[in-house]
Order: structure tokens, then sequence, then C-alpha cells
């Protein structure tokens, strides 16, 4: 049963049209370099260099340069103050309202897993080891999880009520899906969705501490698989009305069709390996999208390419939908957390609009019990319509959404 | 859409359940203060604790063998709540019901405890069974696997608005025929830590009490525990509407942000107010919003009891609410000094009963929201 199915005596659905979008992630600065890296299928995790890493088992991460950060975000010394989170949030929905810049907002449905976490950590350092904390203040007030996107709203001179999601690695897809139900309903117009999440040394050691984290390379889906790699990022979508955006001639870059959520009680940190949290998100999307499995034409997997994850997702997956062309972009980029939906989200459009399916890096072979259509180390071109979005996250939250092509 | 209270858990330093702690605050009984000391400085933090005896009565769960207090805190709230709602959880309860949490600090206990390993001896000595519990949907996910609910649960992360921002959602959610209720729970653990870096940020007090809408705004003490609150198709007092609020940029600007909000819920008429007044810079803006929008109606604060437990505090707010248009009366205001608009310092009834309620939340992180309760009938 869709999660908002109206009763009959309530207005009809209304149709959710993506209006506009901003992205920033280890794949580049806004949507044309997005696209650029997906169709070199470019490897950009690196290295960890924000923290000191030589007692973890992982020592990589997907990254964005700070040099850069500095550089593409306004300078002043309020703007100095914030978090990278914010700084990304700030070019994210920068490039999100240059593509739209009269979309105003009535709520922001935003989701992150730690925020300002790096903040926290300074402070907390600094106060261990007795030194100055000066800078306390300005750190424990922009630390709370919420501020970045405060901040970006403040910045560009948008004062829509922030709803933040924290439901772990399912933030972003479950803030774009609440976001879609607010307006299907018929509640709201216009909302602004997403995700952030900068890297952190307390969440890279804990995931690494669970032995979730590679101590190779990310290889989502391969046999091989050892864990994910992290990543950061942010990514924007602005969501409208399709009858109001069209009327005021908008450009509309896809439309949202479908959203799912699920939350597995099978353990705080693993998945149900039967599939039955995955599963029951991915139906309940198509229910939500009043279509078949058989329409979908692309899944960007949750894929972090942990032995878990990846064969819960993957059965799931063959199950519902057979050999549908499958990949996980976290491979190129790591793995966001709160970003990640949001992210995918984006990279989903691109793949819609561009006709093209991304890559599954550092691919070889499959588990044996599973058959999976991935789209191996290399794009493919395809005319697709629909494309289904994954992410799963601890405290067994499943979301997935369905996004098409307009016109489709 | 008609949508009502249908139940209340509540979770304090004054002990559990609405009806004991209600009684309390109506005696005039506030919390009694805490000394938390940090062992990194030796400073020494005021703070109201929730007694052992309030979450004595858990039903053991092996989901709560490890979980921190703002889980322990969250159950037992959220539990109590579908108990007064009269909701058994089945396999099809749970299906039709929707988790909303709010949540401000988390479970800084444990984050700490992680973090501290990770400094004091290296990455080596991370903790995995701490770090998951470290992460902001732990407590729901706990409560969702004991409750069973396998379909919607959110958890919103925010400043003391962040339960009135939760109340928004479980409102647009139930736009939908499939969710029969939702269970919203807000909560808070307090912890030296929070007390430090609330008294770095000028916030808070050295010591009690509280003083609401004190000229000098000397600052809060900080709290824990928990609200929940059942929102069903059915129940004595209905939502009739809530405001999501806006963010204010400078302290400044808060005030036209609060009086807004309460220009919006108050015009439909207004006899009580529970408001956030909880002895910051905030209180001013939510003063001058009282006197320009609501001069007729009882104001209640309950932080200046309670304190303040930013995840948890707004949930709190609306069960005072709540409690008040049902039983037409409202605790004294502790510690009032001179404002005479709000002198209201013994417990205050009407003869002509409360018919409508709102409750404000002015964070102190930038969020501001509101909403309006009415009795039905």
């Amino acid at each position: 049963m869709p999660l908002f199915a109206p009763s009959n005596n309530r207005r009809k659905e209304v149709r959710v049209a993506v209006v506009a979008a901003g992205v920033v992630s280890p794949l580049g600065f806004g949507l044309k370099e997005t696209l650029a890296a997906l169709r070199e299928a470019r490897d950009c995790i690196t290295p960890v260099s924000r923290f000191d890493v030589a007692h973890c088992r992982c020592k990589i991460a997907g990254q964005i340069s700070d040099k850069r950060l500095a550089k593409e975000t306004s300078s002043g010394r309020r703007a100095k103050r914030l978090h990278r989170a914010a700084q990304m949030m700030i070019w994210a929905l920068r490039e999100a309202l240059e593509q739209d810049p009269v979309f105003k907002p009535e709520l922001s449905v935003v989701g992150t897993t730690s925020g300002g976490m790096t903040f926290g950590e300074q402070y907390y350092r600094s106060l261990h080891e007795c030194g100055t904390l000066r800078g306390a203040a300005s750190q424990i007030a922009n630390y709370p999880p919420q501020k970045p996107l405060i901040d970006a709203q403040e910045a560009l001179g948008i004062l829509a009520p922030c709803q933040v999601i924290a439901n772990a690695c399912a933030s972003g897809t479950n803030a774009i899906g609440h976001a879609f139900e607010c307006i299907r309903s018929g509640h709201h117009e216009r909302v602004l969705t997403g995700g952030y999440d900068a890297l952190s040394e307390l969440v890279f050691v804990g995931f690494d501490s669970l032995q979730a984290s590679t101590p190779d390379r990310c290889r989502p889906f391969d046999r091989a698989r050892s864990g994910l790699a992290l990543g950061e990022g942010a990514a924007i979508l602005a969501f409208e009305n399709l009858d109001t955006a069209e009327a005021r001639g908008a450009n509309i870059l896809a439309e949202i069709i479908g959203y799912g959520i699920s939350t597995d009680n099978h353990h705080l940190t693993q998945p149900n390996p039967s599939g039955a949290g995955a599963r029951q998100a991915m139906e309940g999307a198509l229910e939500s999208a009043r279509i078949e499995a058989a329409e979908v034409d692309y899944i960007n997997a949750h894929g972090t390419a942990t032995p878990f994850n990846d064969a819960a997702e993957g059965k799931a997956i063959a199950e519902l939908f057979g050999d549908v062309p499958v990949s996980s972009t976290k491979g190129m980029m790591g793995h966001s957390l709160g970003a990640a939906g949001a992210i995918e989200a984006i990279i989903s459009i691109l793949a819609l609009r561009e006709k093209i399916l991304p890559a599954n890096l550092h691919f070889e072979t499959g588990d044996a019990d599973l058959s999976l259509n991935i789209i191996a180390n290399e794009p493919r071109s395809a005319a697709i319509r629909t494309v289904l979005s994954n992410s799963f996250g601890f405290g067994g939250t499943n979301a997935s959404v369905i996004l098409r092509t307009i016109g489709a | 859409m008609t949508l009502r209270i249908a139940g209340m858990g509540w979770v304090t330093p004054l002990g559990s359940g609405v009806n004991s702690v209600w009684e309390r605050l109506l005696a005039g009984e506030e919390a009694v203060v805490e000394q938390i000391s940090s062992p990194l400085n030796a400073r020494v933090y005021p703070a109201f604790r929730v007694p052992v005896s309030a979450t004595a009565q858990l039903p053991p769960h092996h989901r709560l063998r490890r979980a921190s207090a703002i889980s322990r805190f969250a159950v037992a709230a959220g539990l109590a709540a579908l108990e007064e709602a009269g909701l058994t959880m089945s396999a099809e309860t749970a299906r039709r019901t929707a988790l909303i949490f709010a949540i401000a600090n988390g479970g800084v206990v444990y984050t700490k405890r992680f973090y501290h390993e990770i400094v004091e001896t290296g990455a080596q000595a991370a903790s995995p069974l701490l770090f998951p519990e470290t992460v902001f949907n732990a407590p729901a996910s706990h409560l969702a696997a004991i409750l069973g609910i396998a379909g919607i649960s959110y958890t919103l992360v925010g400043d003391g608005a962040a339960g009135l921002l939760a109340m928004k959602m479980a409102q647009d959610l139930m736009a939908s025929e499939t969710i029969d209720q939702c269970l919203i729970v807000g909560a808070e653990e307090a912890d030296w830590l929070l007390c430090d870096a609330y008294h770095r940020w000028r916030l808070l007090r050295d010591a009690p009490p509280i003083e609401p809408f004190a000229p000098l705004r000397r600052g809060t003490i900080l709290s824990e525990g928990a609200g929940a609150v059942v929102l069903s198709r059915s129940g004595d007092v209905e939502l009739d509407r809530v405001d999501a609020g806006t963010n204010f940029s400078r302290q400044r600007d808060a005030a036209s942000c609060v009086n807004r909000i309460f220009q919006n819920l108050a015009r439909d008429g207004v006899d009580v107010v529970s408001a956030s007044a909880n002895g910051t810079f905030i209180d001013a803006a939510e003063q001058r919003a009282l006197a320009k929008q609501c001069p007729g109606a009882v104001v209640y604060a309950a932080k200046t009891a309670l304190g303040e437990a930013p995840g948890a505090g707004s949930i709190w707010q609306i069960i005072c609410a709540v409690q008040a248009l049902r039983e037409n009366r409202v605790p004294p205001n502790l510690h009032l000094k001179s404002d005479p608009v709000f002198r209201q310092d013994k417990p205050n009834a009407r003869a002509t009963p409360f018919r409508r309620a709102i409750v404000s939340a002015c964070g102190m992180n930038q969020q501001v929201a509101g909403l309006a309760l009415s009795r039905v009938g």
C-alpha cells in the first residue's frame, strides 16, 4: 500500500518535479563535473589527509579538497567560522538556486548523520589537552547537526523551517522521500531537500572499529569485497508541485514518482541477511509509484561493499528485479553517509538525462549465489526512463526512491 | 483531517508518569539539582537528573542491555504514551504506526566515551560496541525494535524546537490514511560535557534557580528525560495548527520570528500558553510576543521546575498544555521575578474553562516553532 494513498473524498495526488539540483562530492563541484567523473568512471577515493589514520585498518576515503572548498565558497569572517559541511551546503544550494532563482521553499527536509562533528572533536581534544579554548564557543555553536543547513539557508536568504533527518546512512533518501510525500499529499507546493556530511575522525574510526571499512579498495558487490570507504559531500534538490512548476515554465530535471521506507529490527548495525528490510523498502517504492518492477531500467544501489549489506541488498534486488542493470557509485566516491542518498539521487537524474548507466568500480566477480547485472567498471550508454535509488542505514532504516524522466 | 492527542508519557527529573509529575508541578515542586563534575578540568556544573526509579519498571529487552540512558528514557516514555492511548502493538497496529523521534544532543555519554578512548589511547582502542550507540537514530531504533515498528521511523535533530518540528512531520505523515497514529518521542540525556559546552556558550547558569523572563538573563540549567505523545484521530485534545516556524540569524532577530508564530497561532484565541522560557536570551523574544499577541492568556513555563532538556523540552511543554486543557489549571511559575504581565506564582485555576492552548518552542540555536491545541467539546 502506498504511504500516502489518498482516500476517496480527498484531492488527487500531486505529481512532484525536481526543478533544480546542486552537488559537491569527491566526484566534483556541480552537476557538470559530476557528470564528467561518471563518464570517466573516475576513482576519487584517496588516502585520508584530514586526520591521523596510522592505527586504522582503513586508510582511504572520498574527500573534498579544503583549498577548493575555501576558494569556491564565500569569504568573510562569518563564513570562515562555518563548518566544512556548511560550506559544502552553501555551494550545493547556490548551484541549485542559480538554476531556479525564483524557487522559494516552504519547508526544508534534509538528511545528515553527524553535521559539524569535527567541531565537537576539536572542542573535546582541546578540553582533554587542557589547551586553549579560545574558539570553543564558536565551535560549540556551529557543532549541532542541523547547523549546516541553517547556515546555508541563511547565506542564501531562505527562511524555511528545517526538518533535519538523522536516520544514519538512509538520511538523505529518507529526506527526499518525506519531501516528496509532503508535496504529493498536497500539504506543500515547494520543498527543499537533500543531504550533507563531512568526514570526521569519530565516524571514520567508528566504522573502522566495526571492521566495516576496507583495508583494501572499495569493491561493491564483488566477491572479494572487504568493506566501505567513507566519503563526504552535500547535495540539494528543489521539489515542486509539477503543475505549478510547468505553469511557471520551470526547467524540470526529473519527476519523483515513488518512495518506500522500512525499519529492519534485526540488529542495530546489520541488515536481516534475508534482504527482507531492503525488499520491503523497494516494494514500497514500487507500490507508491504504482509501477511494476519490470519498468525499472536501472538501480543505483546502496552497495557499500560490506559483505553483509551487499549480500542482503543483492538478494533483494535479484528476487525483485531479475537482471536489471545495477551499480553502486560508492566505489568512485565513497560512502558519504547522510549525503549519500541525495548525491545518488542526483547521479540518478544525470543517468536519466544523459542516458548513462554509471559504473560499479573494482568489480571482477560477484557472489556465487547472486546473479546481478552489475555495470562493471565502465559506464554504459542506455536510454532509460525509470531509476530506483536505495539507501540503507544503521538502526535498520531502509529507503528507496524512484525517479523518472519527465513525460515518460 | 482531525488529529488528536490520544496518549502521553513523561520521564523527568521529577519522576515519571503524567499524573504524578503534573501533581508535583501543581504542588510547586521543582527538581533537585545535582552537581556533576568534569574529570578533565574539575569544574562542577548543576544539572537536573532523572531518578533511577523513573525507568526501573522497563520490561527486559535485549536491545536495552547496552542502551544509553537516552534510549531508556525514550522507551519508558513511549511505552507509557501507548498505554495511555490504549494501544497494544499487534503486527497490524505496528504497521499502521509511525515513530518520530526528536533529539538535540543525542547519546552524548557514549559518544564522549567512544571519542575519549580515541583521544586517550588511539584509534586502535575504539570500541565497536559503543560506536553504534553514538548514532543519532539508535534510541529510535531500539524503540522501534521493542514495539515491532517495521515501517516509518524518523529521527529529527534540532534545538529546543525539534519536538515541535517532529509534531509537524507527524501532521504531514498523517495526511495518509495508511497511518493510524504517530508516536512522537523527544529525549535527552545530561552529561558534564554538555554542561561545559553550554557554559562556554554562555547559556548555562552556575546555580539554580532558573528565572524565567528575568530582566537579567543568567542562563539555564540542563536537564534530561523524555516525553512522548501519541497523535491519533481520537482523543480529548485536538491539534489545531502547527507552525513549523523559521530560523533566526542573530539573537536580536529572534523576537520578530517568535512574534510572527504567536500572531499566527493566537488568531483563533488563546487561554493558556505553555512557554519555553528557560532563563536565557530567548526569554525576551518570547516575552515580547506573549505581551503583544496573548495579553490575557495564562502563561506557564515548566522549565523552571524541570530544567532545559532541548530534545525533550517542547514535548514536555505539550504535555503541560494538554494537562492544563484537561484540568483547567496550571502549576505555579517558579522564580518569576518582576514582570507583572506574568505575575502568577500560585496554581492558576479559572472559572471559565481553558479551551485553547499555545505551545511555543524557542530554541537556543536559531530554530523557533509553535503549535496550538484545543479541548474537544
